[in-house]
């Protein structure tokens, strides 16, 4: 495009500018017209599935409303009720951010970890990478029915070879102190597409930037220091952001393992009393928004919910990029 | 030394990461009461386990209803990203990068988010209790395959493009035969990324077929397998391992297109 | 090569669409004929063991007498499955649910439709149904629900166990209760517990607070209609009866107890497998043990109560299964000609509860001469007739009233509150603020 319009402007005399202009006018708008059509699915998708429900969201958790009857306003109510009443609010948001601030640190230093390992690893390179990112293949849920078998106290494989050692494993998925631990330990074992990443930053990272460390009398720790993590900082952010987005999600692990874990325990049969259990140790805020939603007849105040997560996203996200130039090493030109 | 150490740690590792799956196929072949025990090694091995599988659970009616989810909504996320992604990279109009931080504010929205009205708007048209929730949406462009190909697509020269617009090519068709030739590994990582994703969905099944028992995906009939199979553990890990089994298999045929587009994301992202 | 790969994947495209059209339309109903059967389903909680199947050959008796329907009955399913499929409009023909706690949502909201005007077309009283079924099928004089057997609770015992540590007869009262308990565990060597005398832990089997607290004759509402559960003594009492057992057995030992696959409606449950002396259980147990474990020499008695209520001793907890049609039901004569005869007539009233060992619940019913008698079961059919039995309260909070109580105690019992009355105080505000906000308002009254 930016051809033709060149090739018009060279040697112009009047009436040919008005052609040109009239030329160009076509092309932008025959551009506009691609660029719209190409767009358009976007467009639509995201008016539809991303704008039209956050501004439904927002109306909703004004409030109240069950889907059987029309919605019915309350005003701030809901969120009265959110902050100031509900006992479960802050315990899903305490779960929530512990899972965020425990879990992404133990994930990130664990892959980059498996990451240096394999990077050094001599022979068999290709297998242990196999073995270490085969966990992640597995879908949630069947990873998580699988931890929840392996970790039952009583009959589970983990403490009877526990109990082989002299150890009285932990009550894991029963235990109000043990689940979260759990639960972090499903999700280290599905490291595999951080890992994958890791190793091919600290794979790239160039061999004269070691030689030239080792030169200046660097040992092995310092050149980790200053060579490799400066070099895979991007990678590193990537990966937080990643398990932050993650971490603001979590429903599906918590949900299967309580609800397993809840019925194994012969929690009484009738009341649907399993999200969180035990003790609401596994209450996560998706999850208890789920709860409010879609279990008791509250849609208006798990809008309100929404809110709450969409504001904290936002705020999160937002302090993350605008302080990743600080702390990513911009990677030096080749 | 560093080495041996090094190995070591790598081997201890291994064997930590593959003890869970080891767990898991020795209590599929167990007996009902031996799962129910202390014993770690089955005796006798019950192959029947797989089969009782399909028996005591509708299997296959779960498999088909999740490849139709994952297939209808992986081509659909291919149909309607490229494009997006193409207009985003290739082309220059004003209010493009405003259209791409849409894109990334889209990527970080946890979908709990927009979840309860989106409920309501399906429940309105009687879609609930189908899987055209889930699919639907995958046709109008999904955020992470527009900002992967996106991204992918700024690293193609311009002068492939010039030379075909040279030649007299419109738009339309570059992006359909020269972008999309070229694109072919991050093309090949969106269809496999969307693939897994949807197989490996739970949240949004739950929400839109959990009630509606002919329509569950594996992921929806495995977390309900033991509560209506309470105390068939074995059934429940072999039903488990044959959930895992097709990914694990689609792994080794692509192994190089997993691997590559994974790192695309992290290396691109 | 981009040709053929665009072809491939409209011609993917097409077959999948295709596929899935056949798949519908395999699905899809029989050829419209003027002559056709109604098709009809059914929606019940019931899927363990014998019960579905109880209740699939009542309804399949009702198929083959009226030829003019087909009924279709799925199983398994809960209030969760109810709710959504109301809201998204593909709700059944006719439902049931195991319990009342969603009553007060149901009729509210006009999820199940009002059974009123089809009772007084039919000429049926509400009077043919006891009392206490009665109240937990309406809410504010909304009648949306008809109650489909009942459900009480009481005490089953292990005579075996008995003899062995030589108690003569099941307690009467808290403390003897609790006396056997400790005198009929057996502990390992290292402590962990093998038999269980009774294990008190809300939310173990059939341990919930509403069921409990029958024993000790406490109000959940005052004369106001606000929670009283920080006012009336009887709650303090029950939490403290309750704790000082589980401290004697060590709270952390129990829920190791409760890890083992002894899960409730299978085969290896600790009563029926002896590892449990003494359980505070359902009627509809006396069915199971008869089907699984029927060599197992056993008792059952009304659940003992507060040593200073002895006048309440032979009542129990009433709650059971409730039958209703749903808003937005197209064939909604044939629904409640369904309903009508499961809930009113003699005959399935009977079977039913032959099988599945659950109260009849009409007046006539009770007396009907098909009832196969019973030792066990009698003993229910007593405490479902005692004048102090009785229910919980119809809120319009639904079932998130009896999971905010469940989980007060649920954290009392852990040790996790220091201060039981300022916690119980706390907890009815909170139960107020819920009725409040189910109401549509959102805060403390």
């Amino acid at each position: 495009m930016s051809q033709q319009v060149v090739a018009g402007t060279a040697g112009a005399t009047a009436p040919a500018v008005l052609l040109r202009t009239a030329a160009r006018r076509r092309a932008d708008w025959r551009r506009r017209r691609l660029v719209l059509l190409l767009m358009s699915p976007w467009i639509l998708g995201f008016s539809v599935f991303f704008g039209y429900p956050l501004v439904m969201s927002a109306y909703l958790s004004f409030n109240h409303y069950d889907l059987l009857s029309s919605p019915r306003w309350v005003g701030w109510a809901n969120y009265h009720y959110l902050l100031r009443v509900d006992p479960q609010t802050w315990v899903a948001v305490r779960n929530t951010v512990w899972i965020i601030c425990v879990a992404v640190p133990l994930q990130v230093l664990f892959a980059f970890g498996i990451a240096m390992l394999l990077a050094r690893a001599k022979s068999g390179a290709g297998f242990f990478r196999t073995v270490f990112y085969l966990p992640a293949l597995a879908p949630p849920v069947a990873a998580t029915l699988g931890f929840v078998y392996i970790l039952n106290p009583a009959t589970g494989p983990l403490n009877t070879i526990l109990g082989k050692l002299g150890i009285q494993g932990p009550l894991w998925f029963q235990s109000p102190h043990w689940s979260k631990p759990a639960l972090v330990g499903l999700g280290l074992w599905g490291i595999g597409n951080t890992m994958v990443i890791f190793l091919a930053a600290v794979l790239d990272v160039p061999q004269h930037l070691y030689e030239s460390a080792e030169l200046d009398g660097a040992g092995p720790l310092q050149r980790l220091r200053w060579v490799t993590l400066p070099s895979v900082s991007p990678v590193i952010l990537f990966a937080v952001v990643l398990g932050v987005i993650q971490g603001l999600q979590y429903f599906t692990q918590a949900y299967v393992a309580a609800s397993i874990a809840s019925g194994q325990a012969s929690q009484a049969g009738d009341t649907l009393n399993a999200l969180g259990y035990p003790e609401d140790s596994t209450l996560f805020y998706p999850v208890l928004l789920y709860q409010h939603g879609f279990n008791d007849f509250q849609m208006g105040y798990a809008s309100s919910m929404a809110m709450l997560l969409l504001l904290v996203s936002f705020a999160v996200t937002l302090v993350i990029v605008l302080n990743s130039r600080k702390w990513v090493h911009q990677a030096v030109p080749r | 030394m560093l080495a041996v150490a090094n190995h070591s740690l790598l081997i201890a590792a291994a064997i930590a990461f593959l003890a869970p799956f080891g767990f898991i196929v020795l209590t599929s072949l167990m007996t009902t009461n031996q799962a129910l025990s202390a014993h770690l090694w089955p005796h006798p091995f019950r192959l029947r386990n797989f089969i009782d599988v399909f028996t005591t659970a509708p299997l296959w009616r779960w498999t088909l209803n999740t490849m139709l989810y994952s297939c209808l909504a992986t081509i659909g996320v291919l149909v309607s990203s490229v494009p997006v992604a193409y207009a985003l990279a290739r082309l220059r109009w004003r209010g493009r990068d405003f259209a791409f931080l849409v894109v990334l504010i889209a990527l970080m929205l946890p979908p709990q988010v927009s979840v309860v009205p989106l409920y309501v708007m399906w429940a309105k048209l009687h879609l609930v209790g189908t899987l055209w929730p889930l699919i639907i949406p995958n046709w109008l462009g999904d955020a992470f395959s527009i900002f992967l190909l996106r991204q992918f697509f700024l690293t193609i020269p311009e002068d492939y493009l010039d030379a075909a617009r040279v030649d007299g090519c419109g738009e339309l068709r570059i992006l359909f035969t020269v972008v999309t030739r070229l694109a072919k590994p991050a093309i090949a990582a969106v269809a496999l990324f969307s693939f897994l994703y949807t197989f490996n969905d739970f949240f949004l099944p739950l929400l839109y077929v959990g009630e509606n028992s002919h329509n569950w995906v594996l992921s929806i009939g495995l977390a309900q397998f033991r509560s209506l199979h309470q105390v068939q553990w074995n059934l429940t890990m072999a039903a488990t391992l044959l959930v895992m089994a097709p990914v694990i298999v689609l792994f080794f045929l692509a192994q190089r297109a997993f691997v590559e587009g994974v790192t695309l994301t992290g290396v691109k992202g | 090569m981009r040709k053929r790969t665009a072809a491939a994947v409209v011609l993917i495209a097409a077959s999948l669409v295709a596929a899935t059209a056949a798949a519908r339309s395999v699905h899809s109903t029989a050829p419209k004929e003027v002559t056709a059967p109604t098709k009809l389903t059914v929606w019940a909680g019931w899927s363990a063991g014998h019960e579905l199947k109880v209740f699939k050959a009542v309804v399949a008796e009702y198929d083959r007498k009226h030829p003019e329907v087909t009924i279709n009955v799925v199983g398994g399913i809960d209030d969760n499955k109810i709710v959504a499929a109301i809201r998204s409009g593909t709700a059944p023909d006719v439902v049931s649910s195991f319990n009342s706690y969603n009553v007060g949502n149901y009729c509210g909201s006009g999820g199940w439709i009002d059974l009123a005007p089809l009772m007084k077309k039919d000429n049926i009283d509400a009077s043919m149904f006891p009392s206490a079924p009665r109240y937990y099928t309406q809410y504010e004089g909304k009648r949306c629900a008809l109650p489909l057997l009942a459900d009480d609770y009481g005490l089953y015992y292990n005579k075996k166990l008995f003899k062995a540590a030589g108690i003569t007869h099941p307690p009467k009262t808290l403390s003897e209760l609790a006396a056997d308990a400790k005198k009929l565990t057996v502990r390992d060597k290292s402590g962990n517990i093998k038999i269980a005398g009774f294990d008190p832990v809300v939310g173990f089997y059939e341990n919930t607070p509403d069921r409990w607290i029958q024993a000790f004759g406490a109000k959940w509402l005052n004369a106001k209609g606000n929670s009283a559960i920080g006012s009336d003594p009887g709650w303090a009492k029950w939490a403290k009866w309750m704790k000082s057992l589980i401290d004697w057995y060590g709270y952390d030992k129990l829920v190791r107890f409760q890890a083992q696959p002894i899960d409730e409606f299978t085969p290896s449950q600790a009563f029926e497998t002896g590892k449990l002396a003494m359980n505070f259980d359902g009627e509809w147990r006396v069915a199971f043990i008869h089907n699984e474990h029927p060599d197992l020499d056993y008792g059952t008695a009304p659940m003992p109560v507060d040593d200073a209520h002895p006048d309440l001793y032979g009542s129990g907890y009433i709650n059971g299964t409730i039958i209703g049609i749903p808003r937005g039901v197209k064939h909604q004569d044939q629904a409640w000609a369904l309903v009508k005869y499961l809930t009113t007539a003699d005959h399935p009233l009977a079977v039913l509860s032959n099988g599945l060992r659950n109260v009849p619940t009409t007046q006539s019913s009770l007396n009907s001469k098909e009832i196969v008698p019973d030792a066990h079961f009698s003993t229910f059919l007593k405490i479902f007739a005692h004048p102090k039995s009785g229910t919980s309260p119809i809120l319009a909070s639904g079932q998130a009233y009896t999971n905010s109580v469940q989980r007060f105690f649920q954290q009392w019992q852990a040790g996790k509150v220091k201060d039981l009355n300022a916690g119980l105080k706390n907890l009815a505000k909170q139960l107020d603020a819920q009725v409040a906000q189910a109401k549509g308002g959102g805060g403390v009254p």
